[in-house]
């Protein structure tokens, strides 16, 4: 097997539906063994590009690889490398738990000996391990999401994609499958997972991608997002008294940009996410000031996020 | 790890396709539910008439060709009843219920679970047709009997499975194109409908009853003269030339190879003119032949149309 560089990677891939354009010219590139979060808003188009990835849907123009492979038409021999978990799964009620990944395995070519070990694993590791004999019928919501779960996981898949995994989970089931998440790439597999929460795939992607109708707003590592989004932080500091001397020593402050007066307050802008202000008190009381308050007006990725989001329908809507 | 890369041979694919077919199929309550009335029908058409003999005192007649001639005891009302049960959901239902998608993104191609279905039908229609039968043969032979030619038994158990595969394809195409097993079932009962009224209709005052050899369902009637109970009024043995009466007229062709089948229609009644005018006759053997022929075009123009649009399906849900 040579190395492929990227797991997922598509070109212009567009999907309309009638006048709607779902996807809009998506390059995506998600490389291997990383974890890869796909964020956006409801109806961003996230679930309309996995169900393209997938072969579900077919686009209107564009290409999707996998593993460097062009994928075109029904191709179940790209599919015995990826696993996917729909969003919101349904499987057939009658079949038990145990049942559909027992024959789920079979379409993998998993044997008779092979799916003996790893149905029990999965059960487990998703915590149905008593509930294996009950058909799907009876399952809750959230059982119903960690079969689905499993069932993903089934052929040790080198590529899984999950279309909002956590959704229907309860706050124990969102830290299971956080983990389940950090233990499969371990395992040298790539993961793209879905997500309209930002902090629930902060906490486990390293790359992310975030779209809006159909666009790409970014794509990148976590850290180059965080601080490329985060931008500079603005530090307002007020004092009893505001002379030149002060603003002439704060600017001196490594990281500070630039600085703007507003009555006794200075609007300072500091680079990155640095906290400055031991340095800018330090640098205020020498030259005679005094703080009255300081404040550091810190951004989260969060409020960035759907400052982002915000952003991109008030130009689409212009 | 190295091993879930290689492509798992088509043979395990195939059969996880139609164990899971299988299994939907087993467990479904409205199969289960049209099992159990197809017995009790068949029970009671076995014993009513012993329940009738007691009663009228009158003793039950031997009839050594009751098995040969009742089969698997359904006719076109069965067949089709039987077919929609069998497939109303199998395309359509995994669309409706949201099924497919799963499915679809396994490591099986979309042609593999298309035949697996349509295998899993087969599996599912045989087992019940071998086990009525069965029942009717047992049953058949307590009540009226020895009985004759069973031997022929699988002729016309095969016929009748022909029968029903060509309402199965079209419930499966219009179940695909549709993805809607309402539509399905409904459309299907509307052919069904239409054919079994006009039919015969046409069969009784049209001059082109041949036309009625190339559709499903009943056909065109013609009579075997020289067979069947003496009636002034009925020219021979009625039999049927549609794709349902595969399996009896496979049993009268090789009951009596050299039978010819004459056709007729209703005339005008007028002074001097007679009631049934006849039109033309043919050898049995191109009857049974033809019917075979056109049940089979139908099964494989349905089947392509709707492995063609399951093929071509999107997953809008
Ligand atoms: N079958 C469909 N027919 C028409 N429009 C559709 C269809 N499916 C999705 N859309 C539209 O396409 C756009 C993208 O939908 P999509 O489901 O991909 O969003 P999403 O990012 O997955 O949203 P969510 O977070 O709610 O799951 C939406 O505007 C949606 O209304
Ligand atoms: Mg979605």
């Amino acid at each position: 097997m040579v190395a492929v560089e990227f797991a997922i990677e598509t070109n212009g891939l567009t999907k309309r539906y009638g006048p709607l354009i779902a996807v809009n010219k998506l390059n995506l590139k998600v490389k291997t063994n990383t974890i890869h979060g796909f964020l956006g808003p409801n109806g961003a188009g996230k679930t309309t590009t996995i169900k393209l990835l997938v072969g579900l849907l077919k686009p209107d123009e564009g290409t999707i690889s996998i593993f460097g492979q062009e994928v075109v038409g029904d191709r179940p021999d790209v599919r015995l490398r990826m696993g996917y978990m729909p969003e919101l799964p349904k499987f057939p009620k009658h079949l038990t738990g145990y049942e559909l990944l027992d024959i789920y395995g079979k379409m993998y070519g998993l044997n008779v000996q092979e799916r003996r070990e790893q149905v029990p694993r999965l059960l487990e590791m998703v915590g149905l391990k008593d509930r294996g004999n009950d058909r799907i019928g009876k399952y809750s919501k959230g059982m119903q999401q960690r079969i689905g779960i499993a069932q993903a996981l089934i052929n040790n898949p080198e590529l899984v994609i999950m279309d909002e995994p956590s959704l229907g989970l309860d706050p124990v089931g969102m830290v299971e499958v956080r983990e389940i998440m950090n233990a499969i790439v371990k395992r040298g597999m790539t993961v793209f997972i879905s997500s309209h929460l930002l902090h629930e795939v902060q906490q486990v992607c390293s790359h992310i991608t975030i779209i809006n109708r159909g666009i790409t707003l970014a794509s990148d590592t976590l850290e180059n997002i965080s601080n490329q989004l985060l931008g500079p932080s603005t530090l307002e500091v007020e004092v009893t008294k505001l002379t030149d001397a002060i603003v002439k020593n704060v600017k001196k402050v490594p990281f500070v940009s630039s600085i703007s007066k507003e009555d006794n307050k200075l609007l300072i802008q500091v680079e990155k996410q640095e906290d400055v202000r031991p340095q800018v008190s330090e640098a205020v009381t020498k030259s005679g000031g005094v703080i009255v308050t300081m404040n550091l007006k810190e951004r989260n990725l969060e409020d960035v996020f759907m400052k982002l989001i915000i952003k991109s329908k008030g130009a689409k809507t212009k | 790890m190295s091993r879930s890369r290689t492509s798992p041979s088509r043979i395990t694919r195939f059969s996880a396709v139609v164990k899971y077919e299988l299994l939907w199929n087993i467990r479904k309550k409205k199969f289960l539910g049209m099992i159990v009335l197809a017995f009790i029908l068949a029970t009671l058409s076995l014993v009513l008439p012993v329940i009738l003999s007691n009663v009228t005192n009158q003793p039950l007649n031997q009839n050594p060709d009751y098995v040969i001639s009742t089969g698997t005891g359904i006719g076109g009302l069965g067949f089709f009843l039987f077919a929609i049960v069998t497939v109303m959901n199998s395309i359509s239902g995994e669309f409706e219920s949201g099924t497919i998608v799963p499915l679809l993104t396994k490591p099986v191609s979309r042609t593999t679970i298309f035949i697996g279905k349509v295998f899993a039908a087969f599996l599912t229609l045989f087992t019940t047709y071998v086990i009525l039968t069965g029942y009717l043969a047992i049953g058949g032979t307590i009540v009226y009997g020895a009985q004759n030619s069973l031997h022929l038994l699988p002729i016309s158990l095969m016929g009748n499975i022909l029968s029903t595969f060509v309402w199965i394809a079209i419930v499966l195409a219009i179940g695909s194109i549709s993805k809607s097993s309402m539509i399905a079932a409904l459309v299907t009962f509307g052919i069904w409908m239409g054919l079994t009224i006009a039919s015969p209709i046409i069969s009784m005052f049209s001059d082109q009853t041949w036309i009625l050899h190339y559709v499903i369902g009943s056909g065109a009637t013609g009579y075997i003269e020289g067979l069947g109970s003496p009636n002034p009024l009925i020219p021979g043995m009625p039999i049927s030339t549609g794709t349902d009466s595969i399996a009896t007229n496979l049993i009268n062709y090789i009951l009596y190879p050299s039978a010819n089948v004459t056709f007729f229609k209703i005339g005008i009644l007028g002074p001097g003119s007679p009631l049934l005018v006849e039109l033309y006759t043919e050898a049995l053997s191109l009857v049974v032949l033809r019917s075979i022929l056109v049940a089979t075009a139908y099964i494989l123009v349905f089947s392509l149309i709707s492995w063609y649009a399951f093929r071509r399906a999107q997953v809008l849900q």
